[in-house]
């Protein structure tokens, strides 16, 4: 909200430079979040909290003000006059909810012309456009009472005032002349025949004050904040008069302020003859006693003060003091302070006038109880195992990625046949759903990078998935890996999983060939006969339909299983003796599996220690359909060092074997 | 012997300037020291000469042999230091190194912070239900304090009954309600993750960003344990250096509340205007980092806590936002872009 200093100055004696001022109310709540001199005057942008509805006016920005320079507010209450009534025209209200509250004045003959110069400049530095007399009073009277009006030509009202909801599809036409379709969310002003304003929020321009408007209907109000809320949300529509009924308008000031606004119109419009009439009732309850007691205030704030401090200024802040003793203090909230509800709303007001600053920091001690150490002593590992799992994987050379939760059903659907969660109120249709799997993010993360000259990518990230269950939603967190490159990256990618695996001391894995939607090649990595996670190579088809200009292989492990599974590491004895190496080349059908080489070597392995391919190549003088690889054959003793004879006649036998069979031709 | 051992001296001069490198050296070694050498000849010869000659020239000969083993050994030396000599100005090769994402590592130093205080660290669920996102913490469902947690809400199969409708949590407060519930005080947790918000994505916001929570509860815990465990964060966070500003606040959950600053990281808090003005805090000296409070008796009482006998704190704070301060990160989205220029700029 914008307010301006000589506004202000009207309330209370303000000798401190606007800087200071501006920096003392920032500290004490009311947040200044800018400061500008416009000629002789300065104007103050403040962040009200929606708990200070106090602070929507200038007396509120005033009390406060004097609270915080140790001064005295000055308000002139203008006398209140109901007499004569007005009677030539009915107010009803359909529901006293929607409207507590109805105040209407007419006042007769006056004269629209531009505003006096002072009052102009008080409106426009406050935030506002100066429109003309009329409507600068009643702005004024808003400013500075926090209760907002609404002025309409009385010529323009036909028959008598209702005050209802709007009929489904009721059109509306607003002073800013943009037309608007109502709903029954929308509390409305009609008269006989049209809606002459959108209660609280706007008024119609079929009954705005104009340069011929000669008698005017001056409307003061207690709308409900819930049924203002919902009109002005249902239209997107903010002003100045909801945002104040929103947050709930002082039922003590209403009357001043439409006496104020009259008293002012007849002064500067020539307006005469005002007449009263209200509805309904002034039902607000006066701020409750408080009684706060010392000990415990010292206690919650961890400071140390005196009993007339605090008087001092609780009193400063307009609230009263009923008794006090030298522990406990029964004190009445301000009028307008609805909001002080209990203890620690007076600690509150104490202590931001005091200084927060002035509350020595100290650290305290936590303690803990063994319950509740075990509890969250499990969770808290599981936490740090996923850190661990992080440093292992950043280690291991892969980037961490931070993908949205919230992605595409139908893009989803492409890679799963499970269903994420779907948003009622999605930003945009494009991210509808949260996400059961990961890998759509690392998709995109890849397509990114590789779009941009990247190449040869390894990606992870650490995150939940989500899966409708019964009746909520089942978080599933998941390590996704991603490596982008030629076709053998695959098994760099099934390194990394059991390099992950091992870490974690998984040792009984098996990879299990299976099918995922746009994952031709995929398989699936089972513990202890449950599925713990997959891996597998973008399909070429959706590799073009992604736009990827490298093939993508991409893992997923669940974590929660990965720490169900994992164990202590145990050291194991290890052969002293060298390891020797010997090499074999051979190529093999296409139809042959690996599996089925390792198998026929494995099983002559008395010394065999370890395999590992050294070489892989396609070769024009291999037979159709052929592959070639180089194996490397490790022979190792636990009990001897093996001569070169010995392991010679291992390795022979096993050549032997391999050329036996069909499909395998040793080279 | 005399014209014997200059014309070795000689030979041998000439020899050694030829040889180009540690293997003709090798060869020089033999020719002039080995067995078959003619030093070797000569010395077998010292017999024949005449008795007061023997001693003399037996150690002319091994001066010679010194000399020229020396000489060979020297050379040698530098060769071999020639010929292993590399260019060490090519360029470095960097090892194939991973990155941890920037906002999950910081999270994690912050969390550690709070844990050496005495806080567990525990990662909450993200989906919520209207209960323990608004009303356990005393945010009305229809007030305009709710407009700071605009929510995306979830359309499952079956309706919540108990605790309305299911949505994705828009702060991480919940889970200071979740773990409220399920234990007794005394307590302190931190809770760090995602949390979601409907805005559209610009250069400072994000429809999805972290957050990290923490709070306790205990019989005499104060506002004045606040400012003291925040101060801690700030000085092991930030530096030893900075200051922290409790700004009075409103949030519904606590009371009192104060929004948290810190003294400006990049100036130092210098609130320096016109052409100094510090571009990260705006010249304000101050950068807004948490907002935080004692928890109110309200939320206490919600989550079944008796708040005559217990009190306490609890603060949140966005990830996002202190690491593009402490950074000078201008613009959300590049934390979830992924671009590897960006990643590779805060290796592990």
């Amino acid at each position: 909200m914008k307010f301006s200093l000589n506004f202000l100055k009207q309330f209370v004696e303000i000798t401190i430079p606007a800087k200071e001022l501006a920096n003392k109310l920032t500290l004490a709540g009311l947040e200044i979040e800018s400061l500008k001199k416009v000629s002789d005057d300065w104007v103050f942008d403040a962040e009200v909290t929606t708990n200070r509805y106090d602070w929507l006016s200038l007396l509120g920005v005033a009390q406060e003000a004097a609270a915080v320079l140790g001064k005295k507010v000055k308000i002139n209450y203008p006398k209140i006059k109901i007499r004569p009534s007005l009677t030539d025209i009915s107010v009803l209200v359909e529901d006293k909810k929607d409207c507590p509250y109805y105040l209407a004045r007419v006042i007769e003959g006056i004269k629209v012309a531009p505003s006096p110069d002072w009052l102009k400049k008080l409106v426009v530095n406050c935030g506002m456009a100066s429109v003309n007399n009329i409507v600068d009073i009643t702005n004024y009277c808003m400013l500075k009472w926090g209760n907002p009006l609404h002025a309409f030509d009385r010529d323009k009202i036909e028959g008598d005032i209702r005050i209802r909801r709007a009929k489904e599809k009721e059109e509306f036409i607003g002073i800013d002349q943009k037309r608007r379709i109502l709903s029954k969310e929308n509390l409305i002003i009609a008269d006989s025949k049209k809606t002459i304003a959108l209660a609280g929020v706007m008024g119609a321009k079929n009954t705005e004050v104009t340069p011929s408007t000669e008698n005017i209907f001056l409307e003061a109000a207690k709308f409900s904040p819930v049924t203002v809320r919902r009109s002005r949300r249902h239209l997107g529509l903010d002003t100045e008069s909801s945002y104040r009924f929103e947050r709930r308008v002082s039922e003590f000031f209403v009357s001043y302020a439409s006496q104020e606004a009259t008293d002012l119109i007849e002064e500067l419009a020539k307006g005469k003859n005002p007449k009263f009439k209200e509805i309904g009732k002034k039902t607000e309850k006066q701020p409750k006693d408080i009684i706060i007691k010392l000990s415990e205030m010292k206690n919650y704030l961890g400071t140390d003060f005196k009993v007339g401090k605090v008087k001092k200024i609780l009193e400063s802040l307009n609230f009263k003091i009923k008794k006090a003793t030298t522990d406990k203090i029964k004190v009445k909230p301000a009028l307008s302070r609805l909001d002080i509800e209990r203890e620690v709303d007076v600690y509150e007001e104490f202590a931001r006038i005091y200084g927060y600053d002035r509350i020595k920091a100290k650290i305290p001690f936590l303690k803990k109880s063994q319950k509740n150490f075990s509890v969250l002593g499990k969770e808290e590992k599981f936490w740090e195992f996923k850190n661990k799992i992080r440093s292992f994987v950043s280690l291991s050379g892969f980037s961490e990625i931070i993908t949205y939760s919230i992605e595409n059903n139908q893009e989803l659907s492409l890679f799963t046949e499970k269903r994420g969660p779907k948003l009622k109120n999605p930003l945009r249709r494009q991210e509808d759903s949260l996400r059961p799997v990961l890998l759509l993010g690392m998709v995109k993360a890849a397509k990114h990078n590789l779009n941009r000259g990247k190449s040869g990518l390894k990606f992870f990230e650490i995150a939940d998935t989500y899966q409708e269950d019964k009746n909520s939603v089942k978080e599933k967190p998941f390590l996704s890996l991603g490596i982008s490159g030629k076709k053998t990256k695959f098994f760099l990618l099934k390194g990394q999983v059991l390099e992950i695996l091992n870490y974690l001391n998984i040792t009984t894995v098996q990879f299990k060939e299976s099918k995922k939607k746009s994952l031709g090649n995929a398989l699936e990595v089972i513990v202890k006969g449950k599925v713990i996670g997959f891996l597998g190579k973008i399909n070429k088809k959706e590799k073009g339909r992604l736009g990827l200009k490298e093939d993508l292989f991409i893992s997923e492990l669940d974590l929660r299983l990965l720490e169900k599974y994992k164990r202590d590491k145990k050291f194991k004895p290890f052969s002293r003796f060298p390891a020797v190496g010997r090499d074999i080349s051979l190529a093999i059908e296409e139809k042959i599996k690996f599996k089925e080489v390792r198998k026929i070597i494995e099983e002559e392995g008395e010394y065999l220690v370890d395999l590992a391919v050294i070489d892989s190549y396609q070769s024009k003088e291999l037979p159709k359909g052929y592959f070639a690889f180089t194996l490397r054959l490790f022979y190792q003793s636990k009990l001897k060092t093996l001569n070169s004879n010995e392991v010679d006649d291992y390795h022979n036998k096993i050549r032997e074997k391999l050329d036996k069979k069909t499909g395998i031709i040793l080279r | 012997m005399a014209a014997e051992i200059k014309k070795i001296k000689n030979n041998f001069q000439k020899d050694l300037e030829n040889a180009k490198n540690s293997g003709s050296l090798k060869k020089l070694k033999i020719k002039y020291l080995g067995r078959k050498s003619k030093i070797s000849e000569l010395f077998s010869n010292i017999p024949n000469l005449a008795k007061q000659e023997r001693g003399y020239w037996g150690k002319e000969l091994n001066i010679l042999k010194n000399q020229i083993s020396a000489a060979i050994e020297a050379r040698l030396a530098e060769k071999n230091q020639q010929e292993e000599r590399m260019d060490l100005t090519y360029p470095a090769r960097l090892p194939d190194k991973g990155s941890s994402h920037i906002l999950s590592s910081v999270t994690s130093d912050i969390c550690l912070i709070f844990k050496e205080l005495g806080f567990h660290i525990i990662s909450g669920d993200e989906v919520e239900d209207e209960w323990h996102n608004f009303s356990a913490l005393n945010i009305p469902l229809e007030h305009p304090s709710r407009d700071a947690f605009d929510t995306f809400y979830l359309d499952l199969s079956k309706k919540n009954q108990k605790s309305g409708d299911w949505l994705l949590r828009s702060h991480t407060s919940p889970s200071q309600i979740r773990m409220m519930q399920k234990l007794t005080p005394p307590l302190a947790v931190v809770s760090p993750g995602r949390v979601y918000r409907p805005d559209v994505v610009d250069a400072t916001h994000s429809f999805m960003f972290y957050q990290i929570e923490g709070f306790a509860v205990g019989e005499n815990l104060s506002f004045a344990d606040l400012k003291g465990v925040l101060l801690h964060f700030a000085k092991q966070f930030f530096s030893q250096k900075v200051q922290l500003r409790f700004r009075p606040h409103f949030f519904p959950f606590t009371e009192p509340s104060a929004e948290v600053d810190v003294s400006c990281v990049i100036c130092g808090g210098n609130q320096a205007e016109g052409e100094g003005r510090c571009s990260v805090c705006k010249g304000k000296g101050w950068l807004e980092i948490l907002g935080c409070g004692m928890i109110h008796p309200n939320v206490l009482e919600a989550c079944g806590i008796d708040s005559n006998k217990y009190q306490g704190f609890a603060f949140g704070m966005g990830v996002d936002r202190i690491v593009m301060q402490k950074y000078q990160i201008n613009d959300i989205r590049l934390f979830y872009e992924n671009d590897l220029n960006f990643l590779k700029q805060f290796p592990i």
